[in-house]
């Protein structure tokens, strides 16, 4: 009795270690088998214990403790991170703590073959990672956002659509920034859209583009870049009150930022139900690739305003969304698999990520100034808004608003700077278009 | 297509993307920019002429019958409407008891297996 509690102690402590020195995995594993080894002689004379040993041996190959790598355990640590930033700072945290959560679902070491991984055919995980290879959750997502959103600050004020097209020169900028930095055209097709700033669009373009199943024209597979892209698009937008400030204080001069925009007049009914009809027709006509996304956002927002509707828009923009967040969240976090995951292409695709959004929220302010060049005084836009041009819904224009405040404590900036916002999915949407038919 | 992006630089054609798709993504917006700053309020113009009196829908109330309706006899109604939603505790019986709260037995919660002390 007492040599079995001694054994036990030995392996839980063993087990316990291993996580420990699991950060060199490879390297420890030798020293580990000795150990076991030694173990092995100590119970040479209990037979009965011998097969139960062997069981648990067994067994402990099976753990993740016996599995773990370094890149395990790192990408564990991340998955906690998003879901500690989701709790503590409130930055997305309907994205962080699903995305959070599937970081450590999808890098809980396994033995692979028994249909596990996300990437295993077969496997649960990898039917729900299904709809982001084929790009069925984004559409779904757009179709809630479009009965959430209001479009009537747009319908007013048609001139800020122009603010979500300057903004978009992040998406083009950064894949100009791939191709110079190796990567080939689809892959850095998808990864400009970062810039775009929109989580599902991202994911949709990636899914088409750079998916790992594509052949080039010379013959060369793309890589499967879903998974880094979308963590970097929604990291990206969980940060927006973090990366963008500082940029409009540097850009936007303090009078500027003091400027006071005139109410948006009243927006009538009709006009809000033509918008979504004339607005899929047009854009779609424009840049069709972008289909699935524009139909399905215009569409929710018909759902929305026609007022016959309200319980499809209802479920679309609650229930529906909810769930397809639900999916999207976790197996977008479970596809950071280590093994795939962490890749010099990653850091790059990080690092442009970033400069995407830097780019896109400058090119929005900057735009913004250009305008008021050319609009009469009492007119005049804040220049503030052009940074809502980066789509992040609603993010962005909340980040506008409370910058609008902090210079002048009664100028509410948030109902303007929503048209630039809503412009701004709109915008990469089509951008998304424009570089799935050039590439796809 | 495919010989073209064989034949062409990456580098040079991801130029190309960079100033077609801006400026389709700019013409687009602009396009429906400049839809709803003119094109809509036409429509909706073209849309009341044609459909002037036709609306049978939408008319106005016939005020006829009620020559002996006054301000006052709406303001009337409407605050007692008000003070009937709004006050609903004369309603409420003037009542007050206490509640009888009665927990069916269980015996995992019977009192008496703790007193007697044993199992």
């Amino acid at each position: 009795m007492k040599k079995l509690i001694i054994i036990f102690s030995a392996l839980s402590l063993l087990l316990f270690i291993r996580p420990v020195l699991g950060l060199g995995a490879n390297i420890n594993s030798e020293t580990a088998t000795s150990v076991t080894t030694a173990q092995v002689d100590l119970t040479e004379d209990e037979s009965v214990l011998d097969g139960a040993f062997d069981g648990i041996k067994k067994f402990y190959s099976y753990t993740g403790f016996a599995n773990s790598t370094s890149g395990n355990v790192i990408m564990i640590i991340i998955g906690i991170i998003f879901i500690y930033l989701g709790i503590k700072f409130d930055y997305e945290p309907l994205l962080l703590i699903p995305i959070g959560a599937g970081v450590i679902l999808g890098n809980i070491p396994f033995v692979a073959g028994n249909q596990t991984g996300i990437y295993e055919t077969g496997s649960v995980l990898n039917y729900l990672y299904f709809g982001v290879v084929k790009g069925i959750y984004p559409p779904l997502i757009f179709l809630g956002i479009g009965a959430m959103t209001d479009f009537s600050s747009l319908i007013a004020n048609p001139k800020l659509m122009l603010l979500g097209g300057a903004a978009q020169i992040g998406v083009f900028a950064t894949f100009l920034g791939a191709l110079y930095l190796g990567f080939n055209l689809p892959e850095a097709g998808a990864i400009g859209i970062i810039g775009g700033a929109d989580g599902p669009t991202a994911i949709f373009l990636s899914s088409k583009l750079a998916n790992g199943i594509n052949i080039m024209p010379d013959g060369t597979t793309v890589k499967n870049l879903i998974g880094p892209i979308a963590i970097a698009a929604y990291s990206y937008m969980a940060l927006v009150p973090v990366i963008q400030p500082p940029l409009m204080r540097m850009l936007i001069s303090k009078k500027d930022r003091k400027i006071k925009m005139k109410p948006p007049r009243a927006v009538t009914q009709k006009e809000k139900m033509i918008f979504p009809v004339v607005a899929l027709i047009l854009t779609t006509f424009i840049s069709p690739s972008a289909l699935p996304l524009l139909g399905m956002l215009f569409f929710g927002n018909l759902l929305k305003e026609s007022g016959r509707t309200e319980r499809l828009a209802d479920t679309a923009r609650t229930k529906l969304i909810d769930i397809v967040t639900i999916l999207l969240g976790v197996t977008v976090g479970a596809s950071t698999q280590a093994d795939i995951f962490i890749t010099k292409d990653s850091m790059l695709i990080f690092g442009l990520g970033a400069i995407s959004f830097v780019i896109a929220t400058c090119g929005g302010l900057l735009f913004a100034k250009f305008m008021n060049l050319f609009l009469k005084e009492g007119n005049k836009i804040n220049p503030l808004i052009g940074a809502a041009g980066v789509s992040a819904v609603p993010d962005s224009a909340r980040v506008v608003h409370t910058e609008g405040l902090k210079s002048d404590p009664s100028n509410y900036l948030l109902m303007h700077a929503m048209a630039p916002n809503v412009s701004g999915v709109i915008g990469s949407a089509i951008a998304a278009g424009i570089i799935l038919s050039f590439l796809g | 297509m495919i010989q073209l992006l064989i034949n062409t630089d990456p580098i040079s054609e991801g130029y190309v993307i960079l100033i077609t798709g801006l400026l389709i993504v700019f013409s687009a917006l602009v396009i429906l920019a400049l839809f709803f700053n003119y094109g809509l309020p036409v429509m909706l113009y073209i849309y009341k002429i044609i459909t002037k009196g036709k609306d049978k829908k939408i008319s106005e109330i016939k005020v006829k019958g009620d020559s002996g309706f006054t301000g006052e006899i709406s303001a009337v109604i409407g605050a007692s409407v008000h003070m009937y939603l709004s006050e609903q505790h004369d309603i409420e019986s003037g009542i007050l008891t206490i509640k009888q709260v009665k927990k069916t037995y269980s015996p995992w919660s019977s009192k008496i297996y703790g007193i007697q002390n044993r199992l």
